[in-house]
């Protein structure tokens, strides 16, 4: 039930400005995602959070008050670490018991709460074993129980599933998910894996070299990203980005072809329009044709690929469809789901209708 | 024969295969190899058994070449050494007393030592660590008369107490540097999973840094011992009566009438015999932390 407030956060590491004039509202109970690749400054940002970094400026609030100055263990934070941070000197029941043991608590009422947070993640039956005699799926499962067994103010997650396989991946997101929905704390969850912060979210915040390039929900960031960073960082594939040169009203793709479209602006532009919006048609009813440089069936859609110049611009297709190598087909814009950027600074250009 | 097994036919023929002769050159490698081993296990362990079995002999076998496999075994020098002139039960609890002493001062002040060494960053880290190190390179024979003319000074020599003080020297530098290492090797990331889980700085370092390092704490323990247990320069100069050690004890034996290689021996067997037990009680243990870190 916290509030965070980050208001102008810096923090340099000597000469290195990682996180740059960083303000961001985290409401109560929200499911925030910090999204972006390593070195962008997201996880030195949960770590100043957390109270293990020290802000360079700038201040750091929970519910209105300055934490800035309270140490980690007096926080009430609860963290999931990347390599999970298990004690590796204690049994799986004493590893989740600590943070009871650090407040004083009771043995016989750990134990009652340590019972309850294993079997919310599963591991009743491992109370007994040693962290370095579980599987990394297991000892995931550990941490997040350590973190559950009392109810912090705020929950941190440190990139907690990249250690872990791509299917376990899929079922820990899922638990998480849950969990988060369960206990309704406030979380803050760093990762780079869009698909994870895309399913998580309430909202997501975009990091590129340690500024927030765009805070929305996973909706918005998908259908309304601000620039061609975020469009081509979210979805799977990610967006298509044409460059084009827009001329006496027309709009040139790099090896000279007319796309039928309307463009707002002129001069170097980038086109961007997601796979999944493209249609596939008959010639004469396309905004461009271009011969198939590959074709791979993903089992529910199929996958085509065009070249556009050097630009290779996917498109989803029908699962029943099948086309050969070096077949032309004709490729249909539809105007409203095209996205317009400025080439040189990647900066979006909204029609009017998208204002 | 068959296409299949025309390939296997050609294949060297394996040893467990009956009437399979080992060629001579590989026979000659292998006994000659056999052979440096045997020699270097001789050479260790001869000496060591030729002091256990002198322990037990008679001061008239000890010379006598007929008995020196075949005798009758005594317990009489064990207790000899016992006894007045040598008085080597004194000696034993003293060699304890410094030995422990020296270990339960250093360990505790070694491991902050190393934890601050590892974890903290401060002016002159680097330079303060080499120095550390480098005071074991001054030869203990130097620094002896300045502790000697001090302990003087203060009424501590031939105490216990100054045997500590200068063990300490030499044990701390090394304990510092072994558990460096050990802690070290403690991921960061469990002392700040601890720290959020709501631990001070002193609950992360006893309740989690040390307990983790616990192997290499051990191992540091049964060295630093080790090293005291044995220590004899030190020990020579400093103690005159009162705090005489084992090692100070044995050379008694070398007296006006002769080296007493019985009670030599048998007090030998009394010097190795807590080394030999701590040894096998940690062998594992010692193994294991030596190793530990070598393979992450």
């Amino acid at each position: 039930m916290t509030q965070i407030s980050l208001r102008g956060l810096h923090k340099n590491f000597g000469a290195t400005h990682v996180v740059k004039d960083l303000n961001l509202e985290i409401a109560s109970q929200e499911f925030l995602v910090l999204l972006g690749p390593s070195g962008c400054g997201k996880t030195t940002t949960m770590r100043m959070v957390a109270g293990l970094e020290e802000a360079t400026w700038g201040e750091i609030c929970f519910d209105g008050q300055r934490v800035n100055e309270v140490p980690t263990q007096r926080r009430d934070v609860a963290m999931v670490f990347q390599n999970y941070g298990l004690y590796p000197h204690m049994t799986v029941a004493d590893n989740i018991a600590y943070p009871l043991k650090l407040r004083g608590i009771g043995r016989a009422e750990r134990e009652v709460a340590v019972r309850r947070a294993a079997a919310r993640v599963e591991l009743l039956d491992y109370l007994h074993r040693m962290p370095r005699e579980l599987s990394g799926g297991q000892r995931q499962r550990v941490a997040l129980a350590r973190s559950i067994v009392r109810t912090p103010r705020v929950f941190l997650m440190d990139e907690p599933l990249s250690n872990l396989d791509a299917k376990l991946r899929v079922a820990m997101r899922a638990e998480i998910k849950h969990l988060a929905y369960e206990l309704q704390v406030t979380t803050l969850y760093v990762t780079h894996d869009q698909v994870e912060a895309m399913t998580l979210a309430n909202r997501v915040a975009i990091m590129k070299d340690g500024v927030i390039l765009q805070l929305a929900s996973p909706e918005e960031i998908y259908s309304d990203p601000v620039n061609t960073y975020v469009a081509g960082f979210i979805g799977s594939p990610a967006m298509n980005l044409i460059p084009v040169d827009v001329l006496d009203g027309r709009v040139l793709a790099e090896n000279g072809m007319a796309l039928q479209v309307a463009a707002p602006a002129v001069g170097p532009l980038t086109l961007g329009v997601r796979a999944e919006d493209m249609t596939l048609c008959a010639q004469p009813e396309a905004t461009f044709s271009a011969e198939v440089f590959a074709f791979e069936l993903l089992g529910d859609a199929t996958m085509v690929t065009i070249k556009l110049g050097h630009t290779a611009v996917a498109i989803k297709g029908d699962k029943g469809l099948r086309l050969k190598f070096g077949e032309t087909v004709g490729v249909r814009l539809p105007p409203a789901s095209l996205f317009w950027f400025e080439r040189d600074s990647g900066q979006r250009i909204r029609l009017p209708s998208q204002r | 024969m068959s296409l299949e097994t025309a390939g296997l036919d050609r294949a060297p023929t394996p040893r467990w295969v009956k009437g399979y002769r080992t060629p001579a050159h590989e026979l000659g490698a292998h006994w000659l190899g056999q052979m440096m081993v045997f020699v270097g296990i001789c050479a260790i362990l001869l000496p060591i058994s030729w002091i256990a079995i002198t322990a037990f002999k008679t001061p008239r076998d000890v010379y006598s070449l007929s008995a020196s496999l075949l005798f009758v075994p005594t317990l009489d020098n064990l207790r000899t050494v016992f006894e007045h002139p040598w008085n080597l039960g004194s000696k034993i609890v003293n060699s304890f007393a410094v030995a422990l002493g020296t270990v339960c001062l250093a360990i505790p002040m070694a491991s902050l030592a190393a934890y601050a060494f590892s974890r903290f960053e401060f002016l002159y880290k680097q330079a303060l660590f080499l120095a550390v190190i480098a005071s074991q390179f001054i030869p203990a024979a130097v620094v002896v008369l300045p502790y000697f003319l001090m302990f003087k000074e203060v009424g501590l020599l031939d105490t216990r107490s100054a045997l500590v003080l200068v063990n300490m020297s030499i044990v701390l530098p090394y304990a510092v540097w072994m558990m460096k290492g050990f802690i070290d090797a403690v991921p960061l990331e469990i002392e700040e999973s601890a720290m959020v889980d709501g631990a001070s700085r002193a609950r992360v370092i006893a309740e989690i840094v040390l307990p983790a390092a616990l192997p290499g704490i051990i191992t540091a323990a049964v060295f630093s011992f080790t090293l005291t247990w044995n220590e004899f320069l030190f020990a020579l100069i400093i103690s005159k009566q009162d705090a005489l050690t084992l090692p100070i004890g044995l050379i008694g034996f070398r007296t006006e009438r002769g080296d007493l290689w019985e009670l030599m021996a048998a007090g030998g067997i009394l010097i190795t015999a807590p080394m030999f037990i701590i040894s096998l009680l940690v062998q594992k243990q010692f193994v294991r932390s030596l190793t530990a870190g070598s393979v992450r």
